[in-house]
């Protein structure tokens, strides 16, 4: 009975979400998402959220709810509260209430932490308005907690649209960003914030598909985990690419090969759940591949709190994008605490561990404090204790002074200048084992051929090998050292060979590197390039400006720095987000 | 026969061992009649454990002694908001400097109020002005910041800093204008209350803490990030080392002593607890049952000096009874005690 009742009422809430709209492809797409983390085991507001949604076994799942209301972080409990208190009993719209009464909400020390909890402070604030300052945790009335949280919220907003986010282009957090701001866009009542929570969906959808390839999210990284560096499909990003590109196919999240490092995170339920609907120029822009094309983007640094004298200096990003791989880079440097990505190619392939990129494995405690208020003497033990592999040698990600890069297209050029008496003197490189080839030329180069992409890479110092479970391990222990790669669309194997046997002519020129750390090289397309580490990046003899990079560039997104005006294109359709005027133009 | 000499310096003996006692008895009245509320305030930073198994008690945050250290009951907000630091200030409200912001408690810390808006984040001190205790800073990773009226409204007050990283603030107990700010760029010193600050006249980067001196007001310390302890006689404008025998160079806290002049506790990375008989001159430790010898807070306690609290960054309280020659463990195994502070109030206040 009560559950037929929830399912009506559940309609006809959410009616929208299963009518036959024009958005019928997504929808469906919604509803098996929703199925599939309504069967997760396991109690988490995710798959709560989802059983309510469903309709599976709601008595169970108000139950569930109610035991566990205490764990819930703010946004995701405003979220889930909003959506389905009509079916909840009165003592947990209490409990609910409660909830912000008597506990102290974190407001956490990152960016994703901080868009959560404003989120949900919004919401709370909104939803029992006109309290005094006694029936909230933190002594502030709803009013006060109304402004503070918007007051943030506006401001995050003009500077991830003017001048860029800090934890950028996170295959892990970049749904930790669009959740939140979904659940805005459905959920605040005020329309110039629900407009420009859409606003912001659109750009982090937008954001993340100038660089995506079949559910790859290419390119550098500002902080990621190793296991999706090294799988780049078993990310969180690959349902919501699934969710709103429709790629890659729903079996691949659901396969062990693919399956999230995080399997409970399941953020992009509340995509599942939302209104929003993305426009379709952002389909074409994350699947139309028809053309390579290059994007570049100036994104920012999070703060430095110490050691610095600048608070968010500026990262450069340049991606190659291509229907078959993407090579993209970060211009290097220490862009983020510990987690940076700097640069890979990522290609399209049946298998696992789609990637090849190289690495300074670096730690220290100075590195830590640009970003960290606790003692130098005990970050590095800190971060050790709960991100696991910091310290290590072996890592996967890394955020190294030490490491620059100049790319161009289809070539990158890694220059490392590591620091005599640096924790692990050495660079890694890593290939995976499900490479279709990974040939040692007598050239110097190495080949590699994964699904439709060639991969030449040419070590500039002496290397071994280290054969590891799920991939090669390229150890090179030299301190001034580097690689350049280039990559090539290799359909046939006539295409591969043809490939290999001209980049078997290709040479570096790095005669004198010990002392200049400068590498020449020409590519098959022409182009040279001359970089040199802390020094210049010639492109065919012409200094390569990094600072006047601007903040989109790109065939389908552009915009300067510091105007918060956000041109989306494709073909001759325009879509522009004038955050200044927080309107959509079409 | 006995000298009268004999006789009368027997006498003396006699009436200075029983004039002794007396003093002691009323030293020890005294004391009592003096130190009617103690208060401690200890904060957690972080734990391994979030909860106490046994209770759901938080296993960080603020922690309140009224027993000189025995034992502890927590206070403030039951989740984690890093706590760096919490004190009372002479009008009885307490303070806490957390990672959410600057938090007020005027009642005891039965209700609290953020004071601070999202501009002010990782807030490591807060420190109200003895006498004026309305006058209140903030020392944060982005700056210091200044409220004039208890934590209504706050300023961000950085003009002459080059870099505004700020891990601790002492406000003048006779003059709140003259403040004295820890940065990585060595000591700041403002005269006006935290409208203009000059760097000080100091050899080293990383000052992790600025404390006054309870028996001089213009002698103030310093503890160095690897440098030591530092010491100044003109109010902040010079100082000088005082490192001798102090191995462990990190000093992220000093107490002084609250009865013996001259007497120092200084809390490393590395060594555990050093303690200066002789002004700084000469330093010795004394971590004998210390667990952990990355010691970050202490506190000396008002009402019996023999009772010394140590903070550590692994493992928790540690309380010594013998003025520090020796250390057992208090409380809050696995934790990071991050600071410790402590509030004397005398009777009729």
């Amino acid at each position: 009975m009560r559950q037929s009742l929830f399912s009506v009422m559940f309609l006809a809430a959410f009616g929208s979400l299963y009518a036959a709209t024009d958005d019928s492809v997504f929808e469906a797409r919604q509803r098996q998402f929703l199925e599939v983390v309504s069967r997760e085991p396991g109690v988490s507001i995710y798959s709560l959220a989802a059983k309510f949604a469903v309709g599976r076994d709601v008595n169970k799942t108000v139950a569930a709810f109610d035991s566990a209301l205490g764990s819930f972080h703010g946004y995701t409990l405003m979220g889930t509260y909003l959506r389905f208190r009509s079916i909840l009993p009165d003592s947990l719209h209490r409990k609910v209430r409660e909830i912000f009464r008597s506990r102290g909400l974190y407001r956490g020390d990152t960016e994703n932490h901080w868009v959560m909890h404003y989120t949900g402070l919004y919401l709370a604030a909104q939803t029992w308005p006109h309290e005094d300052g006694t029936q909230w945790f933190n002594g502030r009335s709803s009013d006060e907690n109304l402004r503070e949280a918007k007051g943030w919220l506006d401001h995050w907003m003009t500077v991830a649209t003017t001048v860029g986010q800090g934890e950028f282009d996170s295959p892990t957090y970049m749904p930790a960003f669009l959740a939140p701001m979904l659940v805005l866009y459905d959920c605040a009542t005020d329309p110039a914030m629900k407009t420009k929570a859409q606003m912001m969906c659109d750009l982090l959808l937008a954001d993340f598909a100038v660089e995506h390839l079949r559910g790859n999210y290419g390119g550098g990284h500002s902080r990621d985990y190793p296991a999706d560096i090294i799988n780049p499909l078993a990310a969180q990003t690959t349902r919501v690419s699934w969710l709103y590109f429709g790629e890659p196919k729903r079996e691949t999240w659901e396969e062990a090969d693919f399956l999230p490092r995080v399997r409970s995170s399941w953020e992009s339920v509340f995509a599942a759940l939302s209104s929003y609907r993305m426009p379709d120029i952002i389909l074409h822009m994350a699947t139309d591949r028809s053309t390579p094309y290059i994007q570049r983007e100036r994104k920012r640094v999070r703060n430095v709190m110490r050691f610095g004298d600048e608070l968010n200096p500026p990262a450069y990003k340049y991606s190659y994008v291509t229907a078959d791989y993407i090579l993209g880079s970060l211009h290097g440097g220490v862009l983020e605490p510990f987690q940076q990505h700097t640069w890979d190619v990522t290609f399209i392939s049946e298998k696992p561990n789609n990637t090849i990129f190289t690495l300074h494995p670096y730690y220290s405690s100075h590195q830590l404090g640009m970003f960290f208020p606790e003692e130098l003497d005990v970050l590095v033990q800190d971060v050790d204790r709960y991100k696991l592999v910091y310290t290590s040698p072996d890592k996967w990600n890394s955020s190294s002074p030490y490491e620059q890069t100049f790319q161009n297209k289809n070539v990158v050029i890694v220059l490392y200048n590591v620091a005599p008496g640096a924790h692990h003197p050495h660079i890694e490189g890593f290939f995976p084992k499900t490479l279709d080839a990974r040939v040692v030329d007598s050239t110097g180069w190495i080949f590699c051929r994964g699904g439709n992409t060639g991969i030449a890479f040419y070590p500039l110092k002496p290397y071994e090998w280290i054969e590891e479970e799920k991939n090669w391990r390229l150890r090179s222990y030299n301190l001034k050292n580097g690689a350049v790669v280039e990559v090539a669309s290799t359909h046939t194997d006539a295409d591969y060979n043809k490939f290999t046997y001209r980049m078997r002519s290709q040479r570096v020129k790095a005669e004198d590197f010990e002392r200049t750390l400068t590498v020449t090289y020409v590519s098959l397309g022409g182009d040279t390039l001359t970089f040199t580490y802390d020094g210049r990046r010639l492109l065919n003899g012409k200094n390569v400006d990094l600072a006047k990079t601007k903040f989109y560039d790109g065939p389908f997104m552009s915009a300067e720095v510091g105007t918060g005006i956000i041109e989306l294109r494709h073909g001759d359709r325009v879509r522009i987000l004038d955050f200044q005027k927080g309107k959509i133009i079409e | 026969m006995i000298p009268l000499r004999r006789i009368y310096s027997r006498g003396i003996a006699v009436l200075g061992s029983r004039l002794y006692i007396i003093i002691v008895l009323l030293a020890l009245l005294a004391d009592v009649a003096v130190a009617q509320r103690e208060v401690i305030y200890m904060a957690v930073l972080s734990s391994f454990h979030l909860r106490d198994k046994g209770d759901n008690t938080p296993t960080a945050g603020l922690f309140v002694s009224t027993d000189r250290g025995r034992t502890w009951q927590h206070g403030g907000w039951r989740d984690y908001i890093r706590n760096f630091y919490s004190e009372e200030g002479s009008d009885g409200t307490i303070w806490s400097a957390c990672g959410n912001g600057v938090l007020r408690s005027i009642d005891s810390g039965k209700t609290w109020r953020i004071t601070t808006n999202w501009e002010v984040t990782e807030v490591l001190k807060v420190k109200a002005a003895e006498t004026e205790p309305s006058i209140v800073f903030a020392s944060t990773a982005y700056g210091i910041f200044r409220s004039m009226d208890k934590g209504a409204s706050w300023e961000k007050k950085v003009l002459g800093m080059r870099r505004p990283y700020s891990g601790d603030v002492c406000i003048d107990r006779t003059n709140p204008h003259h403040v004295l700010a820890a940065s990585e760029e060595g000591a700041y010193l403002s005269k006006d209350g935290g409208e203009h600050w000059v760097v000080a006249e100091l050899a080293v980067k990383g000052v992790r803490v600025v404390v006054q001196d309870p028996y001089n007001a213009k002698r103030f310390w310093l503890g160095t990030e690897e440098d030591g302890v530092f010491c100044s006689l003109d109010g902040g404008q010079r100082w000088e080392q005082r490192s001798t025998g102090l191995d462990h160079r990190t000093v992220y806290t000093i107490a002084v002593h609250p009865k013996k002049q001259d007497w120092l506790y200084a809390g490393t990375y590395g060594g555990g607890v050093y303690l200066s008989t002789d002004g700084g001159a000469h330093w010795e430790k004394h971590s004998l049952g210390l667990t952990d010898l990355h010691v970050h807070a202490i506190v000396v306690l008002p009402s019996d000096p023999r009772v010394v609290l140590a903070g550590t960054l692994n493992k928790g309280l540690f309380r010594s009874t013998d003025g520090g020659e020796t250390w057992q463990f208090n409380s809050r195994d696995d934790s990071q005690v991050w600071g410790l502070s402590v509030r004397s109030v005398e009777a009729g206040r």
